[in-house]
């Protein structure tokens, strides 16, 4: 854990749907770089207005000591955001503030960071065969994970959903050696698309799977985890939460869910999480 | 100038290095930041309010930001008296900072079983009575609304312990100077204020409380003129010291509340923005006294009373 100032070197647009904006940030911090697992997260600051921190995945690490982030700011002309807003940013602020000021960060900037924080995923030794599912800006920290495990050598399967296609991670973006299923809620069923939801596809892909790990709103984490119990979903599955965060430290106790390992803080004990002992109720996002 | 200029006595046999202190609930059990921050360098830690069983706390969500600070209702989650003696005090027992815990109960007698379990632990420097608890036995009233449970409690904590005794009171009463002058005549070696005020938010677009348990804690900036001004009605009727805190986020706020009568200050919310400031605040502070060529912090206690 480490905190420092880091250099914005780009901070860009990268697809935009009626929903959402998604930015793709590169900041220089080779100590938080160095040392960070996917699955981790950092805190940053975003300004004068928000006095809170704000969590924001650890999406890529580039040798170079980069950390990448990817975040969504709501379109201001969006329909009807109130709940998905709130899933979508996966932040704290119900009106994205924090965000918002963030996407306007010029690069040459520099940004106050903590980070890396949290438990991240663990991929097994044996796990040669990893099926990632990542909901809408889920796939923040499923990018991360997945360079790790090819450059590990395991195989990744990577199931992409968004609601319409705009709202899909670009190919040209995705880690060589992955393969990857296009998942799109409104869309016709064509050789590059699947229509319907993440849930619905993975229990097609999960022949030779030995992990799963999840990321995303809430209702495609709940589903995944009723799945688990209907054993459809025979695998163990981690899931990434994102919830309301104070410090991000570990010391407010704002974000502790009441889990069926007990009081767990996200910030400290998670954010990731073995699926089956999250008590869904109990995390109001 | 040494360090020395900056130590205050907050209670017999309680002296600080520095009058900055961590608040109960934004510094944990103490070291959870010690890879970002030198906490050892702080005035003392008071760590998270602690109950005689482990609670759960209130359900989510539990922060929220508002206009110029922020609502809590964590609702004491902690892992109560017992795993704080046996799991944290050990560590803080060869650290340099002080550690006071923070205790809450729900009847006079709990705080009297907390302060005595206490009692004699290595690694526990002092108490700092939380009363802003609901009196289970007077119908969910908090003790710290009332000068006579307030005494109460204070008494009973006083009587258990020969820790130094701070009982933090809360600003949500219409007297705060009576509840301080009740609690100094039960045996209170010093006194915090002020806890949080009482606040709430609602989400309009789902027309709900915002916070999981409807209403909570108003901490951060936005309190701070109110805390000041209580700080400075109790400094001026009570002779045990008193210890400043409600948003304050830097130096100068730190210096005001000193300045009104304070012998330290907690940090709280400042440390949730970042955990830098209550460090960055030490700092300022002996900057201020070596430009204003003051030899010691106390020398500046209570400047602006005339």
């Amino acid at each position: 854990m480490k905190q420092l100032k880091a250099k914005v070197l780009s901070n860009d647009e990268l697809l935009s749907y009626p929903g959402a904006t998604y930015f793709l940030m590169r900041v220089h911090a080779p100590e938080i770089a160095a040392v960070s697992k996917p699955g981790q997260f950092c805190m940053l600051n975003c300004g004068p207005d928000v006095p809170l921190r704000r969590p924001l995945s650890i999406h890529r690490v580039h040798p170079r000591g980069d950390v990448f982030f990817l975040y969504s700011v709501r379109n201001p002309d969006a329909p009807d955001t109130s709940r998905i807003t709130i899933k979508e940013n996966g932040l704290i602020s119900t009106s994205g503030k924090g965000t918002t000021w963030l996407s306007k960060v010029a690069p040459g900037s520099q940004l106050n960071i903590i980070g890396p924080l949290g438990n991240g995923f663990s991929i097994d030794n044996k796990s040669d065969n990893l099926l990632l599912a990542a909901g809408g800006i889920g796939i923040a920290p499923l990018m991360f994970l997945a360079e790790r495990a090819v450059s590990l050598g395991s195989g990744v399967t990577l199931i992409a959903g968004a609601r319409c296609k705009e709202g899909l991670y670009p190919d040209s973006l995705l880690p060589p050696g992955i393969n990857i299923i296009r998942v799109v809620e409104s869309v016709e069923n064509n050789t590059r698309y699947i229509r319907g939801k993440v849930t619905d596809v993975i229990p097609l892909h999960l022949a030779g799977v030995k992990q799963i790990f999840a990321c995303g709103p809430q209702a495609m984490l709940e589903a995944i985890s009723n799945h688990v119990g209907n054993k459809a979903v025979t695998k163990p599955v981690q899931a990434s939460l994102e919830v309301r965060m104070g410090c991000g430290l570990g010391t407010c106790y704002g974000c502790s869910i009441k889990t069926r390992q007990g009081m767990q803080r996200v910030c400290k004990d998670g954010p990731v999480f073995n699926i089956k002992d999250i008590i869904w109720q109990e995390v109001r996002i | 100038m040494s360090q020395s200029s900056l130590r205050v006595q907050v209670a017999p046999g309680l002296s600080l290095a520095n009058p900055v202190i961590a608040a109960s609930g934004t510094w944990g059990y103490g070291d959870e930041t010690a890879d970002l921050v030198d906490f050892r360098r702080l005035g003392a830690i008071i760590c998270k309010g602690t109950t005689l069983k482990p609670r759960a706390g209130n359900p989510q969500p539990r922060i929220i930001e508002v206009t110029g600070g922020i609502l809590n209702s964590v609702g004491l989650e902690n892992i109560g008296v017992e795993a704080l003696i046996s799991e944290k005090a050990p560590a803080w027992a060869t650290w340099r900072v002080p550690v006071i815990v923070n205790i809450a109960g729900d009847t006079v007698d709990e705080y009297g079983r907390l302060a005595s379990k206490l009692d004699g632990v290595a690694g526990i420097s002092g108490i700092e009575v939380n009363i802003s608890c609901p009196n289970v036995k007077k119908g969910g009233m908090q003790f710290g609304t009332d000068p006579v449970c307030a005494a109460e409690v204070t008494s009973a904590v006083r009587k258990s312990t020969s820790l130094p005794v701070i009982v933090k009171l809360s600003p949500n009463v219409t007297d705060i100077a009576a509840i301080a002058r009740a609690v100094e005549l039960a045996g209170a070696d010093a006194v915090s204020l002020i806890n949080t005020l009482g606040g709430m938010s609602i989400d309009v677009k789902r027309r709900r409380p915002g916070l999981g348990n409807i209403t909570g804690g108003l901490s951060g900036p936005a309190i701070k003129p109110i805390a000041l001004s209580m700080v400075w009605k109790v400094a001026g009727c009570v002779k045990i010291p008193v210890i400043g805190c409600g948003g304050i986020m830097n130096a100068e706020d730190a210096l005001e509340f000193i300045m009104a009568g304070a012998t330290a200050v907690e940090v709280g919310t400042a440390n949730l923005v970042n955990p830098q400031t209550a460090l960055d605040i030490i700092n300022g502070l002996r900057q201020f006294i070596r430009a204003e060529g003051i030899g010691n912090i106390t020398d500046l206690r209570g400047a602006a009373r005339l």
